[in-house]
Parts: structure tokens; C-alpha cells; sequence
């Protein structure tokens, strides 16, 4: 297919997993902040936290509830809002309409004029939780009609890798923020705490049926680092990714990010089994997973979209 | 209403120190506001499929699927206030379980007087068949839910106890779900401490009391009588949030003195059962043949120490309304202390003194009978009127045994939402729930009931009373400060910037250049 029109397919997967991301995550903030007594120890998910998870400038005060729930859901000034996403993925949509079946170009297009209507300013002040709702629903039906009516070829496979290297890599960057550092010594995290991070995926009950443990800060990141079984895990992730590229590409064999993601593949689920005892691997793992997952991004534009990416800088700790 | 204490205001238009700030948050929304956000909540509730049944006495034949009726005025709780209730639930909750230990092991409290053994056997929720046995920890009451009220004067009183399957913590959590989504406003001069940490610690609970080996986990099942029982939304929603299976009689099994439960992949041992039925039912072996909902042998493989049933088998006779009376007299004879939350005064018919006592002032008086729950047959003297008063007094003349009489208590009154958004005070009560695993846990605030009818006084959901979300305040004011200092000194990792879709023509000159 044409290397354009992977591209693009590849960006609005991207995008509209971003746009979804986002909305659960400043949604799990919502909830856990209007309640008192979360921010003691633990896991960091924060106003705070959740600029520099979405790469924000962080601006000199600490930043308040409505600034920030402004600027990363319907602003559109901001390309890095709900709103800015779902348009450039529609915008993308337009120009691939050839291989959208009309159902998936609708579901789009209404989700699109959906976080236009004037009446959503005011509900996201009163009660954000609406338009949250609204955003997880329009994915949902979105990647639902895709899976329905969508031919399995290669556009189908871009489109889905785009979808899960965003997933991997947004729940990633949450974690690498959210989760204490090895080195701040005894964190008995408060559960409020990680159940929240748990609930800014919407992996509460997944977790819940997957880990007897309780839903603390160490587990939690194994969980959604590791567990394969869990769709929005990043393992799940890399293998997803892993299987589209595999059926995009004739010959895969010979193809630098099918043989990156199939170590790394390889080496999360190492780590999560033969080396279980190794508890304090998670924090440094978090940071390697998402500098391969940097490369296999470069790997993808050089190998399908004609090279056309920044290099990757070398990860320090590496 | 004048001379009753009302939760938010001290006197008219004059709100409480710790409620200033919700008054006015309410002043400002406004009524209009108030009945939308009415309708939000319902929506929600329906599409989440969070409804109840009832049929009460004035409905028009039985009510299903209605939305679950949350008042949309939070209930406030000082800190302090809450501590206080905290130390009194914990030690109130210390005495039944000992009570219970008591009666099916050493009887002391009979053999020093003060509580008659006649008394206790002919309790209906006695059961002969939990004599001597004694589970892990010698815990019995490991759930509980303790129903307090706030008298005119302003002093929490317990009304009731519960421990055997008190039900209503899942309103609690939705209750708070809902609020945060319909109103997040109002949280916002206040810092709320939380109560989705429930499933936790009765997981936890449940895990601790399992009897597993060193190197097993302990499974751990909810045990429905199905989904026709009234709160089967409510076991559901425990079993979900502990991420536990939700098992009928059918599915549990009980081979030689051990309990299993049916699955897949074959039999598969349980080691504790969080159980919604009542003793009468679990075992047809042991109590009520008749059962269906039991299962067959469950008593040997507990007897054997095999399996954890929670709340034990036999709880029942401490929360009795009869044994009622005699709870200050446990605090003070199990633990030494004396009681932190009293008791309402309280009068047993089954004594001739009392009961003269009692039929002469019946129309001051409340009259419950003691093996009934949820409101049923409640008699509440100064709304009846001289015909229900001398058919009550007859009835308790019948069967003196069947009833205790109570001082009224003059429910305190919170505002109330009213379907058009006006402010109207109604009476509340309060159930904390606690869990009894190592240690006591108690879930700030709880379950607040409010009675929708003016006036009214009987606060059950089956009766047309509704919930409100209640807010334990965290510590002090000076919070917030401490909140904001480690935020700020805090620095993110270094993350690589967050790729924007680039430009495909772009992409083009970059690769010409190569």
C-alpha cells in the first residue's frame, strides 16, 4: 500500500489511543483529587504529574484542578488536548476514507463534531465526568466498528500498531511518573494511591480478578507492566504490535522492527517469569521498554514511511 | 424542626463551623441546579444499572428497577467527632465478639449474672451447633454494621447492632462514585477521606483468617442465596471489586470434612467463604432441612477447621434486639472500659416490671419486635393513634417475649434535597461499617439513611427512605499546605517529548536530503 496512507493510518491509530488514554487518565486524577487524603505517600498522580506525563511545560505554581483539565481536554489551542487529537485523527481520516469503511469514517466524524458542541465547556466545569464518558464511549464504538467492518489487510495492521505502540508507550510514560522510584527507599504506598493509577487505565477489575495481592504500588506496576492477559498491559501492548507489523510486512523476517519488538517481546516476558523475584528491575525496565519502544517508533517510519524521524538519543542509564 | 439537632444548621440560616462552606456551595448552586444534577445522578444510576426493588406499604404493588434514591446533600462529619465514634464502634464491636466467644465456650457472663442464660438459648439466631467452636483469631464478627443515631441533645447513641450479614457498604462506595461525577463542586473546599479501600480490607480480612499452608493462597469466594435476593447487587459488587467468585449452593461442594467449589478445571479447595445467608439456611444437615439454598455437610468441614465462614455461624445471638439491653454490661465485663456510645434506653417486655411500666406510657414509646429487621413491625407511639396503640399492647400482652419497647429518639435532621431542588430538613441515621480481621478497620463515615417523607422517622430503603454520601473531614485544616509542599519540590523523571503526528510532506524533504 502506499507508504502515505500508512503513515497516515499508523498517526490517526496514534492518535485516537492517545485521545483515549488521556481522557481515562484525567479522569482517574478527577475522581481520586476530589477526595482528600491521596497525596501521603505512594504513587505521584497529580495535576502535577499528569502535565509532565502528557509533556507539558510545567508552569512555575502548581497548577489547579480547572487549568489543567482546561488545557488537556477541549483546548484546542494545545495540540496535546482530547479535543486536538480526535480532530487531527479525523482530519487524517479524511484522506483515507478509500480504506475507512463508512461506518468507522462516521464513528470518527461524530466523535469529532461530538467534542465540538458548545454545551461541553460548561459540563467539563461542573462535572468532567460526562465528557470522559463520552470520549471512552466514541473509542469504544470506534475500534469496535474497526474490528466489525474493517478488511484485514495491511491498512488494518497499521492502524492497530499505531493504536498499541501509543498504548504502550502512554502507560509508560504514566508509570515512569506516577510510580516511586527504587530509590526513595520504604514506600508503603497508600492503596487509595494505586488504585487510582489502576482506575486512570481502567484496569481496576482486571487487576482485581489477575493479583491476590493488594493494589499497592508494587504490584500494580508489575501488573501493567507484565500481564500479558491484560489488554491495556504493556507486554499486551508490544505483542499486538508485534503480530501487526508481522502481517503488514511480506518479510518480516528481514524486518529491524519486528526483530527489535520480538526480543523485546521475549526479554518483558523473561523478566516477568524466570526473574519474578526481582522486584527492584520495574522502575529501571519501565525507562529501557520505552527507549526500545522509541527505536522500534524510528524503525517503523525508516523501514515504511521512508525514513522520516528524529534519532533516537541514547538512554542514559543504558 | 425546633427541637431536634439538625446535621448543618445550628439554628435557622445559621450553618455549623465545619459546613459554612457546603451552605454556601449549595446557596450558590441554587435549585435548578440542584433537580438537573437530580436527573444526572438517575441516569446514571439506571445506565449503571444500580436500582433497587421494594414494595413498600403506600407503593401501588411491588417497585422495580428503580433508581437507588441518593440524596444529592453530602452528610459532614468532623474529624474529631469521627474519632470518637471510631473508639466506640471498635470497642463496642471488641465486647460482641467476646459476648459470642463467651456464649459458645465458657459462659462466664452467664455464671456472673448478668446476662441470663434463658435468655440467650431461646434467642432464634442461637446455634447449638457453633458450640465450641472457636475460628482463627477467635474472631466471629468479622462484619459488622452498627446503626447510630443522633439524639436531640446532640450525643450519638447506637440504635442497633448488626453482625451477621449487614448490607449497604456498596451504596457507600457508589454513593461517593456518584457524587465526585454529579457534584465534584461541593468536594471542593473540603478534603474527603476516602472509602473505596473496603474491598481491601475485607480481602484482607478474609485472607488473614483463611486456614491455608505457608506456600497456598487462600481462595476466597462471596456465597449468594442467588440473584433474587434483594441485595444481590450488593454481593455482586463485593465479589467484583475483590475480584473473588460469586458462588450459589451449587457450586460449593463439601467432600469428607473439606469444602470445594465446582469449577472448570474440577474440584477446587475453599479456604474462606464471605457468606450473604443466614445460619438457618447454610446447612440443611445441621439447621433448617428444608434448605435449599445450603450446603450439605458445610458445618463438619467448618467444625474441622477447613474452611473460614465469615461472619461465623451463631453471630446472631449478639446483635439480638433482647440481648440489646445487656451490651453496656458486656464492655464493662469483657473489656474493663466503660461504653463510649450509649445505648437508647431500652425495656424489655419480657419482664413484668418493665412491661407495666411500658403499656402504661405506649404512646411515648417505639415498640420493635425483636426477630424482625429493616423497619418491619416497628410501632412508633406518638404517630398512632388509640386503636394501633391498645391492638399493640394487646399484642405484646400475648407474647410479652416477641418485643422490646425504646425511648423515642428524635432523629437528628440534615437538608434534603426535594425533587424540585428546594432544601428541606429530614431525619438521617448513620450505619459505620467495620471489619474485624487482625485488627478493627472502620471505613470513614458509612452508610447515612435519610427518611424522604417529612417527619418520618423509619430511614429503610424498603420503607421509601434514602442514603446521602457521608464525608469524614481528614484531620485538620492545615492539610492542604502539607499536601502542596512535596508536590513542589518533586521532578519528573526525564521523559523523551511526546511525538505529534509530523507532516507527510515534511517527511518528504527530510528524505530527500539523505
Amino acid at each position: 500500500m502506499l507508504a502515505r496512507i500508512a503513515h497516515e493510518l499508523y498517526w490517526i491509530g496514534r492518535q485516537l489511543s492517545r485521545a483515549e488514554h488521556t481522557a481515562r487518565m484525567l479522569d482517574g486524577v478527577f475522581h481520586a483529587d476530589v477526595q482528600g487524603g491521596r497525596d501521603d505517600d505512594g504513587v505521584r498522580l497529580s495535576w502535577d504529574a499528569l502535565l509532565a506525563i502528557m509533556g507539558a511545560e510545567r508552569p512555575d505554581h502548581a497548577p489547579t484542578r480547572d487549568e489543567v483539565v482546561q488545557r488537556l481536554t477541549l483546548d484546542r489551542t494545545n495540540p496535546a488536548s482530547v479535543a486536538s487529537y480526535v480532530t487531527q485523527a479525523r482530519e487524517g481520516a479524511r484522506t483515507v476514507r478509500d480504506v475507512f469503511s463508512a461506518e468507522m469514517w462516521e464513528a470518527i466524524n461524530t466523535f469529532h463534531l461530538g467534542l465540538l458542541r458548545r454545551d461541553n465547556s460548561a459540563a467539563l466545569r461542573t462535572g468532567p465526568y460526562s465528557v470522559y464518558a463520552f470520549v471512552k464511549e466514541r473509542c469504544g464504538l470506534f475500534w469496535g466498528v474497526t474490528g466489525r467492518t474493517m478488511l484485514r489487510d495491511e491498512a488494518h495492521a497499521f492502524l492497530q500498531a499505531g493504536a498499541r505502540i501509543e498504548a504502550a508507550d502512554m502507560v509508560l510514560r504514566m508509570l515512569r511518573v506516577a510510580l516511586p522510584g527504587e530509590d526513595d527507599g520504604d514506600h508503603h504506598a497508600h492503596d487509595g494511591q494505586a488504585l487510582a493509577l489502576l482506575q486512570a487505565v481502567g484496569g481496576f477489575q482486571a487487576f482485581r480478578r489477575a493479583v491476590p495481592a493488594p493494589p499497592n504500588a508494587r504490584p500494580v506496576g508489575r501488573f501493567l507492566l507484565y500481564e500479558r492477559a491484560y489488554p491495556d498491559s504493556v507486554a499486551a501492548s508490544v505483542e499486538a504490535l508485534h503480530g501487526a507489523l508481522s502481517e503488514a510486512d511480506p518479510n518480516y523476517r528481514n524486518s529491524a522492527p519486528v526483530l527489535r519488538l520480538g526480543r523485546l517481546q521475549a526479554d518483558l516476558d523473561f523478566r516477568s517469569r524466570a526473574l519474578d523475584g526481582d522486584a527492584g528491575g520495574v522502575t529501571q525496565m519501565l525507562g529501557q521498554v520505552q527507549h526500545e519502544l522509541a527505536q522500534v517508533d524510528a524503525d517503523i517510519a525508516q523501514r515504511y514511511f521512508g525514513g522520516a524521524s528524529p534519532p533516537v538519543p541514547r538512554l542514559a542509564t543504558l | 424542626m425546633p427541637d431536634g439537632y439538625d446535621e448543618v444548621f445550628a439554628e435557622p440560616g445559621r450553618p455549623r463551623e465545619h459546613a459554612v462552606a457546603l451552605a454556601a456551595a449549595l446557596a450558590e448552586l441554587g435549585p435548578d441546579a440542584l433537580s438537573n444534577a437530580g436527573r444526572m445522578r438517575d441516569s446514571i444510576f439506571m445506565q449503571q444499572g444500580i436500582t433497587f426493588d421494594a414494595g413498600g406499604p403506600d407503593a401501588d404493588g411491588p417497585v422495580r428497577d428503580r433508581p437507588f434514591p441518593l440524596d444529592l446533600i453530602p452528610r459532614i462529619i468532623p474529624a474529631a467527632e469521627w474519632t470518637d465514634i471510631k473508639r466506640g464502634l471498635a470497642q463496642r464491636i471488641r465486647a460482641l465478639n467476646a459476648f459470642v466467644d463467651d456464649v459458645y465456650h465458657a459462659r462466664e457472663i452467664v455464671h456472673a449474672g448478668i446476662v441470663p442464660w434463658e435468655l440467650i438459648v431461646s434467642r432464634s439466631a442461637f446455634a447449638r451447633a457453633a458450640h465450641g467452636i472457636r475460628p482463627p483469631g477467635g474472631v466471629y464478627c468479622h462484619v459488622s454494621g452498627c446503626d447510630l443515631v443522633r439524639d436531640a441533645d446532640g450525643s450519638w447513641k447506637v440504635l442497633e447492632d448488626n453482625v451477621r450479614t449487614p448490607s449497604g457498604i456498596s451504596y457507600v462506595l457508589e454513593n461517593r462514585v456518584a457524587m465526585t461525577r454529579v457534584l465534584p463542586g461541593l468536594f471542593s473546599s473540603y478534603r474527603v477521606r476516602p472509602v473505596d479501600h473496603y474491598p481491601a480490607l475485607l480481602r484482607g480480612a478474609l485472607t488473614e483468617v483463611a486456614p491455608t499452608t505457608a506456600d497456598e493462597d487462600a481462595t476466597v469466594v462471596v456465597w449468594t442465596p442467588g440473584p433474587f435476593n434483594s441485595a444481590y447487587f450488593e454481593h455482586a459488587f463485593l465479589a467484583r471489586q475483590m475480584g473473588v467468585e460469586l458462588v450459589e449452593a451449587s457450586d460449593l461442594v463439601v467432600r469428607d470434612a473439606t469444602c470445594y467449589i465446582r469449577t472448570t478445571n474440577g474440584l477446587q479447595r475453599v479456604h474462606a467463604i464471605y457468606r450473604r445467608i443466614d445460619d438457618a439456611f447454610m446447612d440443611p444437615l445441621e439447621f433448617r432441612p428444608d434448605s435449599l439454598l445450603g450446603v450439605p455437610g458445610l458445618m463438619r468441614a467448618y467444625r474441622a477447621g477447613t474452611v473460614a465462614i465469615v461472619n461465623a455461624v451463631g453471630t446472631g445471638v449478639a446483635d439480638d434486639k433482647a440481648v440489646y439491653p445487656h451490651v453496656p454490661e458486656m464492655i464493662r465485663f469483657y473489656l474493663n472500659e466503660e461504653p463510649i456510645l450509649q445505648n437508647v434506653q431500652t425495656y424489655l417486655m419480657a419482664d413484668a416490671d418493665e412491661r407495666h411500666a411500658a403499656l402504661a406510657r405506649l404512646g411515648e414509646l417505639v415498640v420493635k419486635p425483636v426477630d424482625e429487621s429493616g423497619g418491619k413491625g416497628v410501632f412508633i407511639g406518638p404517630t398512632a393513634s388509640d386503636q394501633q396503640i391498645a391492638i399493640q399492647a394487646d399484642e405484646i400482652r400475648r407474647r410479652p417475649e416477641r418485643w422490646i419497647a425504646q425511648e423515642l429518639v428524635r432523629l437528628s435532621t440534615c437538608p434534603t434535597a426535594s425533587p424540585e431542588g428546594e432544601l428541606v430538613a429530614r431525619h438521617v441515621d448513620l450505619r459505620p461499617f467495620a471489619v474485624f480481621g487482625e485488627d478493627i478497620h472502620i471505613v470513614p463515615g458509612g452508610l447515612t439513611r435519610v427518611a424522604l417523607r417529612e417527619g418520618s422517622m423509619i430511614v429503610n430503603s424498603s420503607q421509601g427512605g434514602g442514603s446521602k454520601d457521608t464525608w469524614v473531614l481528614e484531620d485538620d485544616a492545615g492539610e492542604t499546605t502539607r499536601a502542596a509542599a512535596p508536590a513542589a519540590a518533586w521532578s519528573p523523571p526525564e521523559l523523551p517529548g511526546l511525538r505529534q503526528g509530523g507532516e507527510w510532506s515534511g517527511q518528504q524533504q527530510q528524505q530527500q536530503q539523505t
